[in-house]
């Protein structure tokens, strides 16, 4: 692999991989919330955005730029359904099945009930949207920031230059989260709630709002991870699953239930996966299966998250 | 009659998964990837001149191994991460399958000549698979194990599968062996889905992808589902829903006239949500109609109160100069310790002296940093986990309520027998109902009644557990490890919660325990109860004894006195 071409992979892997951040991130909040993992979350990711496009563009989206209205639709519908879906993946496939103290108890039904949410926004969407994949336009309008959309990189590569809006974006999104969850008062209720319910409402936190807050700042991630991932390419229904375990391998790469983590990992993800592609022997064959492979690792090695601490013992 | 045949492979996956979802408790997502290991399987070996009964039978050992290594990982996984790990392999085993057409021949798939031909002529075998000969292979399976798993109720295979169903963390404090167990349910589950795929590839001669996308891991997962927790009928019912799928959707798509495949997707998530949905009441109606094997209640013999083997005042347990720390803290800090047959020691000490380590320590549950353990004067068994230090003889009862869940009082019992029999056959045996698998039987009926005896819960063994108060869960949690038969009890905190009159009931039945022939190490905050129940008291403070004798000797001791117990009096 040339150092050219390695730069690119960089380049693009740091972008992707702060997407998969993103996704990880949501991920990570609920299971520190409700110890549910959010087996729906990849297709909150895609189905927001598809959606807002078929309430917006209709069912042949193109890849030309929206005017500023429909635009300015777009990002706010997709951040609405994006709150929508989560909000109803959790009073339908999480709240059901948890116990007494707001943490998961009926494992086999909130199993069953987040596999199945993301398999009907796949069907919903698969219903208007039958094609294998879509160009999303991109209402953000990245790819303006230059006459040609391209940037030469030293060493011969070139990226599209969305890849560094979207980059700052996404990291400026995990950050504000973080500061959010530390410094507001709505966020410190999240971190009680994550650290002890019943203490938690000892304490006078209304754990039913709470969580209903927490799903919808999730939503709201994940439209965002959305956003920033769908003008990048073609993009298909069943994609969004495969984004959600993307960003379940992002979040376990660290100490599952930590934003910084699910943003390192991330990035170290999206890296390692574009230079497989870039490399001769690899291929976009094996890049495909890493992610996959690195989760299914992870979590025989470590189940909280490669760097979280070994209990002292399990009773 | 090749869709009946094709049905009928579907409800052998289904039935593996079943094992390990609704009988195991373990949420598997991934079984679609061992389906399509058989079925790749089967048809790449034969492709490359295998015969066609050996690249079957490999392709299964594949899969089999393969549910072996998961279920390494799978042992040390709580059930959320297991869902997870198997959600992700089954997009794995798809994905692999998309991106490498040398593997699946790409999206047209592999194919192969039906019908498929068995020709040994070693055994002057040759016969054509016809469609009809795929049906009666498939029944004769199915109806197999739909047999194995109605009989395993009241066996030994079914109360180890309960175990793990309803408390793994309880079941291995009673001596079985939870992670052996796991792998061997996940290798079985994943055999049979490979068995299931192996058969409909030689069935329809053509295996495409598209058949093995996680769909078909979520169609089986909700299959097993719909029947409910441990019902041998169960997976027959979710399959015969999901058989009936295709021709009501395509009766669907042309009445209001869509896309067939679209009206399928759709029907299939309905379906999912509605079988979610009613989980719940199905489940209440089997317990009502008493569908379930779960309630299996363990028969019971008039067995005579069994004296503890051992001879009085034998060591049962040593604990020498143990050092145990977590992280920085020293927990225990050269603690000597010694527990004889036919005695009561309690263990008191103020909260983070280290007696619940002390406990854990010799239960096998905690590593010694340093020091001894012995049980009967021998060396413990080095290696960490409470089933070998069971078998060896000793047992501890969990500080909370821990429980078997949904399991009749007297079931739980039973549980606790099991590691006592060490014959690995006990399972297959049971189910043939041989000879010797009825004495086994019968002995293990005869221990609970015992141990239940011991515990002053007799009458009480077929009731459900909810039907016990709080100070009966206590003496139940005593009765199971009892019926271990290991001599040396260590019970943290028996008294937590109890009334006066309830503590008069548990300190008679400690001391009874103790008087006949057993020993208890009594970890108690009620000084009240230890000094009427406890031959021998030790003080712990700060990971070292402090003061140990007989209660009246500790009582009198100034420096227990002083510093630990205020002015108070024993």
């Amino acid at each position: 692999m040339s150092g050219g071409v390695a730069l690119q992979a960089l380049v693009v892997g740091l972008s992707v991989g702060a997407i998969y951040g993103l996704v990880g991130l949501a991920f990570s909040l609920l299971w520190s919330l409700t110890r549910v993992l959010a087996f729906a979350n990849g297709d909150i990711v895609i189905g927001s955005v598809l959606f807002a496009v078929l309430a917006v563009i209709g069912t042949t989206p193109v890849a030309l730029s929206p005017d500023v209205l429909r635009s300015l639709g777009l990002v706010v519908l997709a951040l609405l359904f994006g709150i929508a879906l989560s909000l109803a993946s959790y009073v339908v496939a999480v709240r059901p099945f948890l116990g007494r103290t707001h943490r998961a108890e009926d494992l086999m039904g909130w199993v069953a009930g987040g596999v199945t949410a993301g398999l009907v926004i796949r069907t919903a969407l698969g219903v208007a949207l039958p094609a294998a994949a879509y160009a999303v336009p991109d209402p953000l309008h990245f790819d303006g920031l230059t006459s040609t959309g391209v940037v030469s990189l030293p060493g011969g590569g070139t990226v599209g230059v969305r890849v560094f809006p979207v980059l700052l974006v996404a990291v400026a999104v995990v950050i504000a989260a973080d500061r959010f969850l530390v410094l507001s008062r709505v966020g410190r209720g999240i971190r009680s709630v994550a650290d002890d319910p019943d203490a938690a409402t000892l304490c006078g936190v209304a754990i039913e709002r709470t969580l209903l807050i927490a799903f919808a700042i999730a939503g709201l991630l994940a439209a965002t991870a959305g956003l920033l991932y769908a003008p990048s390419g073609a993009v298909g229904v069943d994609q969004g699953v495969l984004l959600g375990l993307y960003g379940a391998a992002a979040a376990l790469l660290g100490r599952l239930g930590s934003p910084r983590d699910a943003l390192i990992g991330g990035v170290v993800l999206g890296v390692l996966q574009q230079l497989t592609q870039a490399s001769q022997h690899l291929g976009a064959a094996w890049a495909s299966l890493l992610p996959l492979a690195v989760l299914v690792v992870v979590l025989a090695v470590r189940p909280s998250g490669l760097l979280a601490p070994r209990e002292a013992f399990a009773e | 009659m090749t869709t009946l045949a094709t049905d009928l492979y579907l409800l052998v996956a289904a039935y593996g998964l079943a094992i390990a979802v609704s009988y195991a408790g373990l949420p598997v997502l991934g079984q679609g990837a061992f389906v399509a290991v058989g079925a790749f399987g089967t048809t790449q070996l034969a492709s490359h001149s295998v015969p066609l009964g050996i690249a079957v039978i490999a392709a299964i050992a594949t899969a089999a191994v393969t549910g072996y290594l998961v279920g390494f990982a799978a042992a040390r996984l709580a059930g959320a991460q297991l869902a997870l790990a198997t959600w992700a392999l089954a997009w794995l085993a798809y994905t692999a399958l998309v991106v490498f057409p040398r593997l699946s021949g790409g999206a047209q798939g592999l194919t192969r000549a039906t019908p498929a031909h068995l020709v040994s002529p070693s055994l002057g075998l040759d016969i054509t698979l016809q469609p009809w000969v795929h049906v009666v292979i498939a029944a004769v399976v199915d109806v197999g194990l739909a047999a194995m798993l109605w009989r395993s109720a009241a066996t030994a295979w079914g109360l180890d599968l309960a175990a793990l169903r309803s408390g793994p963390a309880l079941a291995d404090s009673l001596g079985v062996p939870v992670q052996r167990r796991r792998r061997a349910v996940l290798a079985a589950a994943a055999a049979l889905g490979a068995a299931g795929g192996a058969g409909t590839a030689v069935l329809l001669g053509v295996v495409a992808p598209a058949d093995y996308s996680p769909l078909l891991s979520l169609q089986l997962f909700v299959a097993v589902l719909v029947g409910g927790t441990a019902t041998w009928w169960g997976p027959a019912i979710g399959v015969a829903l999901l058989a009936a799928l295709p021709s009501t959707s395509d009766a669907l798509a042309s009445a209001i006239d869509v896309d067939p495949l679209r009206a399928r997707a759709v029907l299939t998530a309905v379906l999912l949500v509605a079988a979610i949905a009613t989980r719940g009441p199905v489940a209440r109606l089997i317990r009502r109609f008493g569908l379930t094997s779960v309630n299996t209640d363990v028969l019971i013999d008039d067995g005579n109160l069994r004296r503890g083997s051992s001879t009085p005042g034998e060591l049962l347990l040593q604990l020498r100069g143990v050092v145990s720390s977590y992280g920085a803290v020293r927990v225990l800090d050269g603690l000597d310790l010694d527990l004889r047959a036919g005695e009561v020691h309690a263990l008191i000490g103020p909260n983070g002296s280290g007696k619940s380590t002390a406990l854990r320590v010799a239960a096998g549950v905690v590593r010694a940093d340093s020091g001894d353990v012995l049980i009967q004067s021998h060396a413990a068994p080095g290696r960490l986990g409470a089933a070998d230090r069971v078998q060896a003889g000793v047992v501890r009862t969990l500080q909370r309520t821990a429980s078997l869940g949904e399991l009749a009082t007297g079931t739980q019992v039973a549980v606790g027998v099991r590691v006592r029999e060490r014959s690995p056959q006990v399972g297959l045996r049971e189910l043939l109902r041989t000879p010797a698998a009825r004495r086994i039987a019968a002995a293990r009926s005869s221990v609970v009644a015992d141990a239940v005896q011991l515990v002053g819960l007799a009458g009480r063994t077929s009731v459900p557990m909810t039907a016990l108060d709080s100070a009966e869960q206590r003496l139940l949690q005593l009765a199971r490890a009892v019926a271990t038969g290991a001599p040396a009890l260590l019970v943290d905190e028996p008294a937590a919660g109890m009334s006066a009159g309830q503590r008069r009931r548990l300190g008679d039945v400690l001391r009874a325990l103790a008087d006949s022939g057993r020993g208890v190490l009594l970890v108690e905050h009620d000084l009240r109860l230890v000094g009427r129940v406890a031959d021998r008291v030790t003080v712990l403070a700060e990971g070292r004894v402090l003061a140990t004798g007989s209660p009246d000797e500790v009582r009198r001791d100034e420096s227990v006195r002083r510093a630990y117990l205020g002015d108070s009096s024993l």
